[in-house]
């Protein structure tokens, strides 16, 4: 388990997971130093479940897929471990029951110019029944900085981690990364080698 | 069906998942019977997982496991670059960041999309490795590196500026070719800077025209006050102390220095990360001293910065393709063909695409009749020069006929038997004018003897001189001058010395008092007023004594033009493309000489 000791001051984690038509899901972590230069960048191989996961896991296999299998792998491939974990894919937060490191939801922002902060409604069915998402989890969310920002509401120790670092995170757009993510993911996937790590 | 207690199957395990149990349920069969079984802890879930039995008579049903493994998921990782050491100078957060001395305020952009723009860094085809490629895809915007509190910018990029520095850091060879006045020297700078903080480069040398050298040591102390800049010059041992040193990772040399330290970089065995030419058009000609010793360092990023890639035939971009990717280019590409072999290589921008908010730059040619003496001149100068080239036959080489051509054009600015001039009494007017208005007036000629000539007729308007001839650690202190005089309002100016580099967009009026050989030279000097910052229009008077030479050499001038935008452009060419060999005897009517005669530039 991948755990918060030793974290580097400033070190930001981005985890996201895409889904490809064609592939699966395709993981991709991005540690990025206080100026949000890149420091480290994982990628898995693509995920595709088998039939028999499809069956045995029903509606926890997202969770499991997303969280444990992806989110825990990549996460635990860092050498520099972050002061927090963001993601933009509701299902990774699955991944803080495998980590001691906070980990927060980033909400996107507003498009429309002058339009309200639309009050956040966790959706889907895919929590995981077992501890510590059982039913009738729910999601906090809170601002830090320029970002609307996610945990579960078991962790609220995240939210306070999180806020203890402000000064690190109050200006950096949170959202911004998993667009590199997604290029870099593209990229690689165009140069065959997430193909061939498959 | 009913089930007594003791005929309850017995299943002995549950594979679900790869490190804790989950919630599931099985589906008893018996013959055509079925029970079905939950877990206790997950009464809503259903899955579909089955347990099949051979019989069901009370004894142990034998079960079929299904063991759900995970398999070890395959992971690419990359690791990048870390600072150079230099990078400890620079504060480490908000608040030390915080404590710097204030520079200029920054002007950020009015437009609220342009603030939201974010330009990325894409890598080129030339990068191959994907590790390379991922660190140019994951670099944050530009824009986004420009906000780093660390990173201090007097001033807001435009968007094409960001373009620029997104075109050059990623690129390993790389021909900036923005028109003059569009910011080329930040663009650099500010690529420099960015690759030297992510430690991509750690030695950098910029080679420039000497007379550039201070404005370039001047545009590195406003664009990037942290980095330690050195100049490389003085005598033989300083210079070689300088080359030595490993504390200062951008290096500024001027093409002569560097020609005449060549055995010294030689014996230091220096090798750069990035070498930056200034001006790069100085190479063009592949069997020069100057393009030699540029060729012979020892570099890993090659980058050229000219707004004259091509002065006078598409050779000129081959010589300059030497330095970048040798032997890329051919001498027999047609204008096409090259154009687009170099598309991904070189950045090309015009002010008329990028900068719709410039002043506009209105041209007017004053075609000027000779007075009666110089035509008498001029008149005889030629029959006579003609007569000569005529009677040398197969000897005549081109240079016969440039001193020829020099010899008329001199006699079109000022008659040398009796100092007439049609252009300078048409000149004098207009900068009267000029003056009058409180405005401010760059003159440009060839000859210093006509700078000089005009200056001593222009003294009411206590013109400024800056050519060849005066010393160069008096130039800036005559621009300063002529800069915040009001009482200043012409400088003469060679086109030698102040058509390159320098940033006079206070004058409102340029004149061209004879003409250059290629419209780039032209373009530079008219260049040095029409730039960013520019505060009203320019007005570009080009000086053309009608019935002579200079109107035989504006429409060479005028086709040459069309050799460059066959190239940077999608136009087909729809003339002649270049200055040759005919053409140049053709001045006069000459026949062509058998035998190879190599055209000056």
């Amino acid at each position: 388990m991948t755990r918060a000791e030793g974290t580097t001051p400033g070190h930001l984690g981005f985890l996201t997971v895409l889904e490809h038509e064609q592939l699966g899901l395709v993981g991709g972590y991005l540690i990025l130093n206080a100026a949000g230069r890149p420091l480290e960048f994982h990628c898995t191989a693509p995920v595709k479940p088998n039939r028999a996961q499809q069956i045995l896991f029903g509606p926890t296999l997202p969770a499991y897929l997303y969280g444990e299998q992806i989110g825990q792998t990549l996460l635990g491939k860092g050498s520099q471990p972050p002061v927090a974990v963001f993601t933009d894919v509701e299902r990774v937060l699955t991944v803080r029951d495998f980590v001691e490191l906070p980990v927060a939801l980033v909400m996107p922002a507003e498009t429309a110019e002058g339009e309200q902060p639309k009050p956040f409604v966790a959706t889907g069915s895919s929590w995981r029944v077992d501890a510590p998402n059982h039913p009738g989890s729910h999601l906090a969310q809170f601002v830090a900085g320029r970002n609307r920002l996610v945990v579960s509401s078991s962790r609220s120790g995240d939210r306070d981690a999180i806020l203890s670092r402000l000064e690190e995170i109050a200006a950096f757009d949170l959202a911004e990364p998993f667009e590199r993510i997604r290029e870099a993911v593209e990229e690689a996937h165009k140069g065959g080698r997430v193909d061939q790590a498959a | 069906m009913s089930i007594a207690p003791g005929d309850m199957p017995q299943v002995t395990s549950w594979t679900v998942g790869a490190s804790q149990p989950a919630a599931v349920s099985s589906r008893v069969l018996a013959g055509n019977e079925s029970l079905e079984l939950r877990c206790p802890f997950a009464k809503e879930l259903q899955p579909e997982a089955q347990v099949t039995s051979t019989r069901f008579d009370g004894s142990l049903a034998s079960a079929i496991s299904l063991p759900i493994t995970a398999p070890k998921l395959k992971v690419l990782s990359y690791s990048f670059g870390v600072t150079g050491a230099w990078r400890n100078q620079l504060p480490k957060t908000p608040a030390e960041a915080s404590q710097l001395p204030a520079l200029t305020p920054p002007s950020a952009p009015n437009d609220e999309a342009a603030a939201k723009a974010r330009t990325r860094i894409q890598p080129p085809g030339e990068v191959i490795k994907l590790a390379d490629r991922l660190f140019y895809v994951l670099q944050p915007s530009l824009e986004a590196m420009i906000g780093d509190s660390a990173l201090q910018f007097p001033a807001h990029p435009f968007p094409y500026q960001f373009e620029g520095i997104a075109f050059l850091y990623p690129r390993y060879s790389a021909i900036l070719a923005d028109e003059m006045g569009l910011g080329k020297t930040m663009q650099a700078i500010t690529s420099i800077r960015l690759l030297l903080h992510a430690g991509e480069v750690e030695r950098v040398l910029l080679v420039c025209p000497k007379p550039l050298v201070t404005n370039w040591q001047r545009e590195f102390a406003h664009w990037a006050p942290e980095l330690p800049v050195t100049a490389i010059e003085g005598d033989a041992a300083r210079r070689r102390w300088q080359w030595q040193q490993t504390d200062m990772p951008v290096k500024i040399a001027n093409y002569e220095a560097l020609a005449r330290d060549r055995e010294v970089i030689g014996d230091l065995g220096l090798e750069f990360d990035l070498v930056v030419l200034d001006e790069a058009q100085r190479i063009k000609n592949r069997s020069s001293a100057t393009s030699q010793s540029v060729r012979g360092l020892s570099r890993k990023r090659s980058w050229a910065l000219t707004g004259t890639p091509v002065e006078n035939s598409p050779q000129d971009l081959v010589g300059i393709f030497e330095f970048l990717a040798p032997g890329y280019l051919k001498d027999e590409m047609k204008p096409r063909k090259m154009g687009r072999a170099v598309a991904d290589y070189v950045l090309r921008r015009t002010k008329d695409k990028v900068l719709t908010d410039l002043p506009p730059k209105m041209f007017r040619d004053a075609e000027i009749e000779l007075s009666p003496a110089q035509r008498i001149s001029y008149e005889l100068a030629e029959k006579e020069g003609v007569v000569q080239l005529t009677q040398m036959g197969d000897e005549v080489t081109i240079q016969h006929v440039f001193e020829l051509v020099l010899r008329l054009k001199q006699i079109c600015n000022f008659d040398p038997a009796t100092g007439d001039s049609a252009k300078f009494e048409r000149l004098a007017a207009d900068l009267d004018e000029v003056a009058a208005s409180g405005r401010k007036a760059l003159v440009f000629s060839q000859w210093v003897d006509s700078l000089e000539t005009m200056a001593g007729k222009l003294k009411h308007l206590h013109p400024l001189l800056y050519h060849g001839g005066i010393a160069p650690k008096h130039r800036d202190d005559i621009l300063d001058e002529f800069k915040r005089d009001k009482k200043r309002n012409v400088l003469l100016l060679s086109y030698g010395a102040g058509g390159v580099g320098l940033n006079l967009q206070f004058s409102e009026y340029v004149f061209l008092f004879d003409r250059w050989w290629n419209p780039a030279v032209e373009d530079q000097a008219v260049n040095r007023a029409h730039r960013i910052g520019a505060a009203g229009p320019v007005t570009v008077t080009r000086f053309i004594a009608t019935g002579t030479i200079e109107q035989r050499i504006d429409q060479i001038l005028r086709e040459k033009r069309e050799i460059f935008d066959s190239i940077f452009s999608d136009v087909e060419p729809t003339g002649k493309s270049g200055l040759t060999q005919s053409e140049i005897f053709g001045l006069f009517k000459l026949r062509t000489p058998n035998g190879p005669i190599e055209v000056a530039a």
